[in-house]
């Protein structure tokens, strides 16, 4: 399902298409990706034997505020573009952390995370489309234990649960703000 | 306050127990704690004692954790005294305060002063733990957990996994629990949370519960020569996963980073005869060993660059080459396997460096692929890796001779068969065949080329003698073919001259044996075919050596239900001879179509049944008999089995008059056929009754006719018994032709009268005789109808109505008169009188149908007409006039009246007596009585004038 789902991405970034059907894509890649995050938490909270009332302590990781009134649609996807690169450097080191930790195993949890990895890859790309500017697109994340706070393996745990919720917060805002950027330039290129 | 009171009172007493003992308490008392292995150190001063009690507390709670005395020696360098205490509960959970005291026997000195060593549960370490953490333990140890509880929060619960476990309060803030026998982790580890009231998770730690390494099987080899190849297998998985708690392997000393996951193999450049092998993780070590010289483990590598260099039909060289020069000069061992699609086969080869060997037996015109691998030909250890397999093809050859048959439909009709070669008979593609037909009496020779799809031939021997040799030759690329003789079989079909047996299918084919027979040099043939087929058949053959005398058939065209004839021929270079022969079914089954033609036919009470055999080709099993069945509605009563399969009839005897239904099935070994139903019914014997009737009549006919003749030719006697002669009548002169009556003297016995009936009948045109009335009137003479009777008869018809129409039958009358007139005699013998008018009803039907006017004077001879009332009383109906006339005599017709045969009696002739004289009439009429009834009337038949005819002679 999850090479199907590939395909589908990678020929949705291949295809030409004018400015507004840019914005669709992203924005479909995004419910995608929320999807997908959402279907590696369960994974997670499956393997870890999570029971799904139990909620880790703390903070937002990636602590940007999308909802200031004084912010336009662009600036919006600017941030979220930000966002998503944080997202992306805590999971390149949650995949490091993890396979430091247990090896590198092939179970679906595996296969799903490296979804992940990919989806949010081309989520970066497009926004940085959409942006029309040379944003870059690397993760943006250094893997220290010491500036996340990791202490002991439990603590590892945790941080990677609370990685999962913030790539589904995330995924679901860029869903939600493309899809307005989408139905703003929609309404533009009618009139 | 007591309570205060007793505590001082006891202090007091220890007191003054230590004082009294002189021990001295321990001194300097130090706590040390390794928390990653739970482990509290104690060290103290003091120099005298060897024993010592220890005291554990719980710190915050109060609790005693240990109580006990040890034996702790001094350490002499130091002067110290050292005890370690393992903890089950880690170090961290909460604090604990230890004192100790010295012990000699029961004396005991004073307790030293208390430590402490603090937990993390004390206030100043506010946040939320959990202890301990990533721990690496086996499988089936205990632990315990414990969750320090953030200040100002509340406990909620702790799970294992995702199990709720019971806790056990430490501290204020500290709560335990205990885990005994832990099962393998997973990968990521297990789980222990610690939540808060609102199941929010505050702290957890992870613990990893597996097994030490354990590998096995430790081989070291060398595949060239030189350096060190060791494999192992993993053994029992150690559970314990990541780059912390992986298990590690060192081959003599080196590390082994290849050695991962299935991949069990560790290399060395050198070759050093001893090898150890450590399995090392967190849980512990397993060493393996293993020793050998290089050359009891040489494995060799596989050979490279294979090639061929020289390929022939039956035999080709495959050459390789060592990667490694040491293995030319080893003597090696190497197997060659190659795979053609016929098989595939292993040969082994052996030299010193060996690196070419000669393929032999292989197939021309074949495909082979080849691989070689080798070993170490002394002190071998293991076979090498295979190659990577070459492929060659073989060149062609002359094919094989064409196994042929010959299948005869007639005398000189029939046709060469062959079978088509198969790819190792072929040694090529095959271009065509040759057949030559010759005969050495004839010294004639025909030859055919037929292309390669082609394996009959039809063939006609009519000019080519008696004693034919077929000839077949195959050709392809590489020539011509040996040839392939077979000398034509006498034709001989079924039930000629040799006797046919059953052979049975034994579940592989059709066991066959004979007896040996002289003549067949060169083996013997057994074709097979189906034997209801008649026309271009398929035939099989296979051959057998000649000092072979069985064989099995066998053959994927068998099917079941089919009858097969197998043939047994005696083949030589001079002729072809027919053994024997067998039918034989691979599988019988039940028949697929019922006789034929099964028909019923009554014989009285018995029913014979007839029917048809069923055509060969529907027996589909050897047909062993018939049953015969009585049906009644869907129930079959058997009546018969017959087991003469040849026999086809059956005769079902003593049936009652009714309907029956006959089933008559056929049977094989398989079972009974559907059946064919006749029905019949049995009719009465009608024809038996008839044929009866007919006897008895023909019986009765013989028997008159007997009596006829007797009577015949007894006639005089007869005559004379039952009609004596009466006298003729004398009469003097001749008797005119005039008109007048003519009076015969009636008999003193009886009176014929003449009677004209009063109402003319068609069918009443007769005579009557009548008994004279005036005799019985009288009855002067007894009446006696024995006695001739003289009658009356009026020589001339009696005129009734009007004369013109009776004239013609006046004239008849007169005419049929005027024979005894024309004689000129009154002596009249008239036979022909019948009884009653009415009696000659029958005799009308053979005459012409009277009209009206012959009514009157009636048909024919009608000389005693009655009464001529009939015109004058057309009304009157016919019973009136069957009715005798008044004053008739007892049921006899009397002669009653005579009537004048003159013109004068014309006028009432009805009226008068009889008149006239009369004459003598020799009469043979029997008086019968008069029947009223119509049947009376009409039984006075014919038959007593035939009677009367046969008694007077006429005819």
């Amino acid at each position: 399902m999850a090479d199907q789902e590939h395909i589908e991405i990678d020929t949705l970034l291949d295809m030409p298409a004018p400015g507004r059907s840019r914005t669709g894509r992203a924005a479909a890649l995004a419910r995608l990706l929320h999807q997908d995050c959402t279907y590696l938490l369960e994974l997670y909270r499956e393997r870890e034997s999570l029971l799904s009332d139990h909620t880790p302590a703390g903070d937002r990781i990636v602590s940007l505020s999308l909802s200031s009134p004084d912010l336009s649609s662009d600036e919006q996807v600017q941030l979220l573009h930000s966002a998503l690169r944080k997202c992306l450097g805590l999971l390149e080191c949650l995949i490091l952390r993890e396979e430091e930790e247990m090896g590198e195993l092939e179970g679906e949890y595996e296969t799903v995370r490296k979804g992940v990895r990919d989806r949010l890859g081309h989520l970066l790309h497009s926004t940085k489309v959409l942006l029309e500017t040379e944003e870059d697109v690397t993760p943006d994340h250094q893997c220290n234990e010491e500036v996340d706070g990791v202490v002991g393996t439990f603590g590892a745990k945790m941080w990677t649960y609370r990685v999962l919720l913030e790539l589904i917060h995330w995924a679901n805002s860029a869903s939600q703000t493309l899809h307005v950027l989408h139905s703003e330039r929609e309404g533009r290129e009618e009139i | 306050m007591p309570s205060l009171f007793f505590c001082i009172l006891l202090l007091g007493l220890r007191v003054t127990e230590s004082q009294a003992s002189g021990l001295a308490p321990p001194q300097q008392v130090r706590l040390d704690a390794d928390k990653e292995t739970q482990t509290l150190s104690v060290t103290w001063e003091d120099g005298h004692a060897s024993t010592f009690d220890v005291e554990i507390l719980r710190t915050e709670l109060m609790e005693m954790v240990l109580n006990e005395t040890v034996g702790v020696t001094e350490d002499q360098s130091t002067g110290k005294h050292q005890w370690n205490w393992t903890s089950p509960v880690p170090l961290e959970c909460t604090s604990l305060s230890v004192k100790v005291r010295s012990r000699d026997g029961q004396d005991v000195s004073e307790w030293s002063s208390q430590q402490i060593l603090p937990g993390l549960d004390l206030p100043d370490n506010t946040d939320s733990q959990m202890y301990p953490e990533g721990k690496t333990v086996p499988v089936g140890s205990n632990m315990t957990f414990c969750c320090i509880v953030e200040e100002g929060q509340q406990f909620g619960s702790l799970w294992y996994k995702d199990t709720l476990v019971k806790e056990n309060m430490l501290s204020r803030r500290t709560y335990a629990t205990t885990m005994t026998n832990q099962g393998p982790s997973n990968p990521s580890g297990t789980n222990v949370v610690c939540s808060n009231e609102k199941k929010m998770i505050i702290a957890g730690a992870v613990v990893f519960v597996g097994y030490p390494p354990l590998p096995s099987d430790l081989v070291c080899e060398t595949h060239d020569l030189t350096s060190v190849d060791c494999q192992w297998s993993k053994g029992r998985d150690t559970y314990l996963f990541g780059m912390t708690r992986q298990t590690y392997y060192t081959l003599n000393g080196r590390n082994c980073p290849k050695a991962r996951n299935s991949n069990m193999r560790c290399g060395l450049e050198q070759w050093d005869g001893n090898w150890t092998l450590v399995a090392r993780n967190l849980l512990g070590e397993f060493r393996l060993t293993d020793a050998a010289e290089l050359g009891h483990r040489v494995r060799p590598v596989a050979p490279v660059n294979l090639t061929t260099p020289e390929v022939y039909s039956w035999n080709a060289s495959v050459g390789w080459l060592w990667k490694d020069k040491g293995f030319e000069r080893l003597s090696l061992i190497c197997q060659v396997q190659r795979t053609s699609h016929l098989n595939s086969s292993t040969q082994t080869y052996t030299g010193y460096g060996l690196n070419t060997v000669v393929l032999k037996d292989l197939q021309p015109d074949e495909k082979y692929s080849v691989k070689v691998r080798c070993g170490s030909q002394k002190n071998f250890w293991k076979w090498g890796e295979w190659s990577l397999p070459l492929s060659f093809q073989t060149k062609m050859d002359r094919s094989v001779a064409p196994d042929i048959w010959l299948w005869m439909d007639s005398d000189n009709l029939g046709r060469v068969l062959w079978k088509p070669l198969t790819k190792s008979e072929s040694h090529g593609q095959i271009s065509g065949y040759e057949v030559i037909l010759w005969s050495p009496e004839e010294n004639s020779q025909q030859t055919l080329t037929l292309p390669q799809s082609v394996y009959s031939l039809p063939i006609n021997v009519t000019d080519l003698g008696s004693k034919v040799t077929v000839t077949v030759t195959a050709r392809n690329p590489a020539g011509v073919s040996l040839p392939a003789n077979v000398v034509i079989p006498r034709y001989l079909p079924d039930a000629e001259d040799t006797a046919i047996s059953k052979v049975a299918f034994n579940g592989s084919g059709f066991p066959l044996s004979w007896v040996a027979h002289a003549n067949a040099s060169c083996g013997y043939v057994v074709d097979w075919y189906n034997t209801s087929c008649t026309q271009d058949c398929n035939v099989e053959w296979t051959r057998v050596a000649a000092d072979n005398t069985n064989t099995m058939v066998q053959s994927g065209n068998f099917f079941a239900g089919v009858r097969y004839t197998f043939s047994l021929y005696a083949c030589s270079s001079e002729s072809t001879v027919l053994l024997e022969r067998w039918h034989g079914y691979m599988q019988e089954l039940v028949p697929s179509r019922t006789v034929l033609r099964l028909s019923p036919n009554q014989e009285g009470a018995d029913v014979q049944l007839t029917w048809d055999q069923i055509p060969l080709e529907h027996q589909r099993g050897f047909i062993l008999g018939y049953t015969v069945y009585l049906t009644n509605a869907s129930h079959l009563t058997l009546l018969a089995n017959i087991t003469d399969p040849q026999l086809t009839n059956h005769t079902v005897r003593n049936l009652v008059l009714g309907s029956y239904k006959f089933t008559v099935k056929a049977y094989t070994a398989a079972g009974e056929d559907g059946g064919a139903t006749v029905s019949i019914s049995l009719e009465p014997y009608t024809y038996w009754l008839i044929m009866e009737i007919l006897v008895a009549l023909g019986t009765m006919t013989c028997l008159l006719i007997v009596i006829t003749i007797a009577c015949y030719r007894k006639r005089k006697w007869v005559k004379k018994a039952f009609y004596p002669e009466i006298p003729e009548p004398k009469l003097p002169g001749d008797w005119g032709i005039t008109q007048g009556t003519l009076d015969v003297k009636p008999s003193p016995h009886s009176m014929v009268h003449i009677v004209e009936d009063s109402v003319w009948d068609s069918s009443k045109e007769a005579l009557v005789t009548v008994p004279e009335e005036d005799e019985e009137g009288t009855g002067d003479e007894a009446a006696d109808t024995d006695e001739p009777a003289s009658l009356r008869y009026y020589n001339q018809v009696v005129e009734e109505g009007s004369s013109s129409q009776r004239r013609p039958h006046a004239s008849d009358s007169s005419a049929s008169s005027t024979g005894s007139m024309d004689s000129g005699h009154t002596d009249v013998t008239y036979t022909g009188i019948q009884t009653s008018a009415c009696s000659l009803a029958p005799m009308a039907h053979f005459q012409p149908q009277p009209d009206a006017s012959q009514c009157v004077g009636g048909g024919g001879y009608r000389p005693q007409m009655q009464s001529a009332s009939c015109p004058e009383e057309p009304q009157t109906g016919p019973e009136e006039h069957l009715q005798p006339p008044v004053g008739s005599f007892g049921g006899y017709q009397p002669q009653c009246s005579w009537k004048q045969d003159s013109p004068e009696a014309d006028g009432d002739g009805l009226d008068q007596t009889c008149l006239g004289s009369p004459t003598s009439v020799t009469s043979s009429q029997f008086l019968l009585p008069y029947d009223t009834s119509e049947e009376g009337k009409e039984h006075p038949s014919s038959a007593s004038t035939w009677f009367h005819n046969l008694l007077t002679g006429k005819p």
